[in-house]
């Protein structure tokens, strides 16, 4: 099996690493990068705690092969602080909220909680449920990840 | 997981050339969300796989276009394309509406309409919509192509026609009339993630009338391979609409299923089921009120 030279952005930086042709995305950002902040719950695209975003979209990394990456441009949960690293209104939501109890499914909710807040900045408890419907949750019962996400919209509008 | 290696053909021809040359020990890789959950698993019907064609770039086979009262889609078009796209909003809201139902987000925005056929589950959500519209699949290969009734295509579960150098390259339809009766319903409440258990997809088109003109019913997972009801369907040609008339073609859909798949542990949860998931479908599309 050849290796496969991977050029792929992340979290707005450049890297380069050699793969295999059949390793997941996942594996490959914690393992050859260390962005362990991209968890692994199912590994079977049901829980949503591997939760990125490729090229705008957000996508399961444990349903990605790495070689699908070439050329990609990839936020994981490391790349959501703001730029002085403070956390980000979302992060920040999710702690007064006490949205975060294991803390498992946490950064695939980030994730899905700020793509949602970068393409609506008002949304309905509806459209919150439809963007958090691919993260599983076995701890809070989601109401007050729900009141996260409210809230950081609204502190993201001050 | 399975070990194989990669490649990402530029083109169809490409890939078709690399398909031709490795048949068997090549898979195709569109979405990959049910494909990666067989590599991790180690599926004994992947052993063989020496080369992965991944053809989720290419964007030849993503066109949904309507020419000439036909509409294409293609193979490589995802769950969130489809959804967002206004020709079917138009004229197939119903397979819309189905696709909202698969998977998650995360999902849709990866697993493609092509995949989901391919993979021949019974429990697809996107199958009974494109079957009630009597779709065909045009396949590719080295040679040529050829089109395929969908419901022909689908031998069983996971079980299809296709051949080895073989690739879904389109989907194709007929356009259907925007002021007919769409439904598609779904056991539940719409819940992410859970496998479609059952389905229904329904069409009715009547005249000025509210005579009933062309009608089209698909259960979906009830059976290995979704396929029209004719029996229940010509029960409702040429007449009007109404509660009893939908109960008794429900109850006539659930025999069916059962001549099918004959009794099973599950048939008295599933008899009741689908009955009453037809009822309320052909309710929607020509509506009539439920709780009569
Ligand atoms: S680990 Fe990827 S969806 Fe669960
Ligand atoms: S906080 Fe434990 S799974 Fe969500």
């Amino acid at each position: 099996m050849n290796k496969i030279k991977l050029v792929m952005t992340v979290n707005k930086k450049n890297v380069e690493t050699e793969i295999e042709p059949y390793a997941r995305l996942l594996d490959v950002l914690r393992d050859k990068f260390g962005f362990t902040g991209v968890k692994e719950g199912c590994g079977i695209g049901e829980c949503g705690a591997c939760t990125i975003i490729m090229n705008g979209k957000k996508v399961n990394s444990c349903m990605v092969l790495a070689a699908q990456a070439q050329g990609a441009d990839i936020l994981t949960i490391e790349g959501v602080e703001n730029s002085d690293g403070s956390m980000h209104p979302v992060q920040e939501a999710f702690l007064e909220k006490g949205a975060v109890q294991c803390g498992f499914c946490t950064p695939g909710m980030v994730i899905s909680s700020y793509h949602l807040l970068n393409e609506n900045q008002d949304p309905t408890d509806q459209e919150i449920k439809e963007a958090i419907s691919g993260n599983l949750c076995r701890c809070t019962g989601y109401k007050q990840i729900i009141n996260a996400v409210h809230m950081a919209a609204d502190n993201m509008k001050k | 997981m399975i070990r194989f290696d990669y490649k990402r053909p530029d083109s169809i021809e490409e890939c078709l050339a690399l398909l031709d040359m490795y048949r068997e020990k090549a898979r195709l890789f569109a979405g990959g969300t049910d494909l990666m959950v067989e590599f991790r698993a180690e599926d004994k019907k992947l052993k063989d796989v020496e080369l992965v064609l991944d053809i989720s770039k290419l964007t030849e086979l993503k066109i949904i276009k309507l020419d000439q009262g036909s509409i294409s889609i293609g193979s490589g078009a995802t769950f969130s394309q489809i959804i967002e796209n206004p020709v079917l909003e138009k004229y197939a809201p119903f397979f819309i509406e189905a696709c909202k139902t698969v998977g998650s987000p995360q999902i849709r925005n990866t697993g493609t309409v092509g995949g989901n056929i391919g993979t021949a589950s019974p429990a697809s959500d996107s199958v009974p919509p494109l079957v009630a519209m009597d779709s065909k699949l045009v396949l590719a290969s080295s040679k040529g192509t050829r089109n395929i009734l969908l419901s022909d295509f689908i031998e069983g579960a996971g079980r299809t026609l296709i051949q080895p150098d073989e690739v879904i390259k389109s989907i194709q339809f007929k356009k259907l009339k925007p002021e007919a009766g769409f439904s598609f319903v779904k056991l539940g409440r719409r819940k992410t993630l859970a496998i479609a258990r059952m389905n229904v997809a329904v069409y009715v088109e009547s005249d000025k009338d509210g005579v009933v003109t062309d009608v089209r019913i698909v259960p979906g997972s009830a059976t290995p391979v979704s396929k029209r009801i004719f029996e229940a369907e010509n029960m409702l040609l040429g007449k009007i609409p109404s509660y009893d008339l939908h109960e008794a073609i429900g109850k006539k859909v659930s025999e069916k299923m059962i001549g099918i798949t004959g009794k099973r542990w599950s048939t008295p949860y599933k008899e009741p089921v689908i009955a009453s998931l037809v009822k309320r479908a052909l309710n929607e599309a020509t509506g009539v009120k439920e709780n009569e």
